[in-house]
């Protein structure tokens, strides 16, 4: 499962030495392109009405909410929920869910091609390069924070997030932890200290972010030398779950998120994180302000929902998507009908 | 006994292969039959599977496989050229078939309800398997007429189809990651044809002119190729990525921009994207099948009195029409590959099947992706094919 929600070492980057490219094919030849399929298109349609209607304080919006998500398992539950939810309120939606990586999914509704999609409230620390910043790691500061930043900044609107946290967990065999009596990351570092064998699979990022594997060695003392890594390129964790699942290279321990399905399935149990080394990553809605303002009762409508998703439903409800393979749009349904969040 | 003679007695009891092609694709397909997985059983959509053999599979359903596939292995013997592309074509056609319904209603078989995370994929056995009976089925219409050509691939690829719609495979863990995405499947298939379609059109516009200016004027004609050439040699990814800052900036600076859907990500970026690769193959082409219309052609032309107005719509276009179509197919069947690589700037597209695959690590989810990618480009290029002998053959 790959949680996007760190800039993956394998997003599209834009380099400024190429810039030429652009002037090659003139952006009019597009009008027409995009014209011809506007039902895919969210904007073409929109930017016709909004030319005329869209003041501050339009009255009746007619246009459907565009709804995307992170191209992940996660991503596909929450923003299935929201489109659900949305739906039964009677707000007209358009599923753009899966829709790309995190800064993808930033650049959209920043330039207003999306309206509405899950972020997690420790990626604000990235958005806005503050991670150096102790507030990202206490849950109500952190999401403070990143609504007041956003709201100001960009005019995005933080709706309420979920009382969970799916930041960077170790994990380790669930045996194998119980064997040598490892149950948090202080038993983790004391075991490491002593000479224990471990051999972690990880990915580049996670092993040079700061607020990575560098935030846990600092704060529980101990440190890992290049021969106890195993380094993957991208920032999925079904590949490293599943080294240490299998022991794969001998890797007998893994780099995952908190929220991730796969980890009971393969057998797998986080380390808990008793001093906080991570930032706190709750997902929450953020919305554009225009479109807040034309439906003001979606910050109703999506909380009750949001208030139920701790790190056990989210878990839980991620592997029925990513081991059982069930739809992410039944899943997701049936969980909302079975709380009486949605008729 | 004179020496002419023995050798000739030598080469009567020779075994003669009589097609390489043929005898080169069964041993490979016994082999993959008898030693790989033909399906593999896991407890759940993460976790390895336990493969199956095709030999482990219900005695009949083996027994018709490996008698198909000794069925093709003695067609590569058989001289006579009707009789041999005949069996080729039974054993082909036949063992796609078979190992389809097999696959399908062995998967229905290990099918627990205790374990419904359960899934059974299609093993490399499998694929060995179908692209063997595939290519079989092609190289026995290398000698047949032209209706045959087209009707039987057709008639297969219905039959394939029918089944694949029948709900014979639904046990199949690629059925059921198929049925997860039905409802954006559609959507996404029409919006990754959208792209291709929308990119080619655009590039064969852009063609026009280039073209013109790399046949006629010999100073533009090094720098169009340079140019084109280079935008050739950038890695996608690398090309969509550089689109989106200066995209970005054009949506948010200019107004109309924004209100006709340009911007940083989407659509925009990747039919830039995709125009600029397509332009060399394009270009290329038309300007080859320009330059070599003979000389002497033109010279007679000119010598009838036609203009050089009607020389260009009445001789240069018209024999250069197979080279413009070739450069046409070359680019469209590259564009199909292309775009998939698009999802991850959100222009969505089939793509979308494959990124979120691999991020699963379900490697059925991605050929949820893959398939109709192949199946769009193949059927691109016969279409093409179809054009390109039809031209030819027009006296």
């Amino acid at each position: 499962m790959l949680r996007a929600h760190k800039l993956a070492a394998g997003e599209v980057e834009s380099h400024p030495g190429a810039n030429e490219c652009s002037q090659v094919a003139g952006p009019r030849l597009t009008r027409e392109t995009l014209d011809m399929w506007t039902s895919s298109h969210p904007l073409t349609r929109r930017a016709l009405l909004a030319g005329s209607a869209a003041l501050p304080l339009a009255p009746v919006r007619a246009e459907p909410v565009i709804v995307a998500s992170k191209i992940d398992t996660e991503g596909a539950l929450i923003g299935e929920m929201i489109l659900a939810l949305l739906e039964a309120a009677g707000i007209p939606a358009r599923n753009r869910l899966q829709l790309g990586p995190t800064r993808i999914l930033r650049a959209a509704i920043l330039s207003g091609a999306i309206d509405l999609y899950p972020e997690y409230t420790g990626n604000a620390a990235f958005f806005f390069a503050m991670d150096g910043d102790p507030v990202w790691k206490d849950a109500r500061a952190g999401y403070e924070r990143a609504r007041a930043l956003d709201l100001q900044r960009s005019d995005l609107v933080w709706l309420k997030p979920a009382p969970a946290d799916n930041s960077w967990v170790l994990a380790m065999r669930a045996d194998f932890a119980d064997a040598h009596r490892l149950a948090t990351l202080d038993d983790f570092a004391r075991w490491t200290r002593e000479g224990g064998a471990v051999k972690l699979a990880a990915s580049a990022e996670f092993v040079e972010s700061r607020s990575g594997l560098p935030a846990f060695q600092e704060t529980y003392g101990f440190s890992l030398s290049a021969r106890q890594l195993l380094v993957l390129s991208g920032g999925n964790t079904s590949a490293t779950i599943k080294a240490a699942a299998d022991g794969i290279s001998g890797v007998n321990a893994a780099m995952a998120y908190g929220t991730d399905g796969a980890l009971a399935a393969l057998g797998l149990r986080a380390l808990e994180d008793t001093k906080h080394a991570q930032p706190v990553y709750a997902p929450a809605p953020v919305a554009r302000g225009l479109i807040v303002q034309s439906y003001p009762q979606m910050a109703a409508v999506l909380a009750p929902a949001f208030q139920t998703l701790d790190v056990q439903v989210l878990r839980r409800l991620n592997e029925q998507i990513a081991i059982e393979g069930r739809e992410a749009r039944l899943v997701a349904r049936t969980y909302l009908r079975e709380h009486g969040l949605l008729a | 006994m004179s020496t002419a003679s023995l050798a000739d007695a030598r080469r009567g009891l020779r075994i003669h292969v009589a097609d390489r092609v043929a005898f080169a694709l069964a041993l490979p397909a016994i082999a993959a039959a008898i030693f790989a997985g033909f399906l593999s059983i896991a407890p759940n959509r993460l976790a390895d599977g336990r493969p199956l053999a095709l030999w482990q599979l219900g005695a009949l359903d083996s027994a018709i496989a490996f008698g198909l596939l000794i069925l093709l292995f003695a067609a590569a013997f058989i001289r006579d050229e009707t009789w041999r592309s005949k069996l080729l074509f039974v054993a082909g056609a036949g063992l796609l078939i078979a190992i389809l319904l097999t696959a399908g209603a062995t998967a229905y078989g290990h099918l627990d309800p205790r374990e419904p995370a359960r899934r059974i994929s299609l093993g490399s056995a499998f694929w060995i398997l179908s692209a063997v009976g595939s290519l079989a089925c092609f190289q026995s219409l290398q000698r047949v007429s032209r209706t045959a050509k087209i009707l039987a691939p057709l008639a297969l690829a219905a039959a394939v189809a029918a089944i694949a719609a029948s709900d014979a495979l639904d046990a199949l863990s690629l059925t059921r990651e198929f049925h997860a995405q039905r409802a954006t499947f559609a959507s996404e298939l029409a919006r990754h044809v959208g792209l291709v379609a929308f990119a080619i059109l655009l590039a064969c516009l852009c063609a026009v002119p280039l073209t013109l200016a790399a046949v006629y004027r010999e100073n533009a004609r090094a720098t169009i190729f340079t140019t084109l050439n280079l935008l050739q040699t950038i890695p996608s990814i690398a090309l969509f990525g550089v689109l989106i800052a200066p995209l970005s900036f054009l949506g948010a600076q200019v107004p109309l921009a924004n209100k006709i859907g340009i911007g940083g990500i989407g659509a925009a970026p990747a039919i830039i994207a995709l125009v600029l690769y397509a332009l060399l193959p394009l270009v290329r082409s038309a300007d080859a099948g320009l330059r070599n219309v003979p000389a002497d052609v033109r010279e007679s032309a000119r010598g009838m009195g036609m203009t050089p107005r009607q020389i260009f719509w009445r001789v240069d276009l018209p024999l250069a029409l197979p080279a413009l179509i070739s450069g046409l197919r070359v680019a469209t069947v590259q564009s199909i590959g292309l775009a998939v690589v698009a999802a991850l700037i959100g222009a969505g597209g089939l793509g979308t099947f494959v990124f979120q695959g691999i991020g699963e690590y379900a490697l059925d989810l991605v050929l949820v992706g893959t398939l109709p990618t192949i199946a769009l480009a193949v059927s691109a290029d016969a279409l093409f094919q179809i054009v390109l002998a039809n031209l030819r053959c027009r006296p």
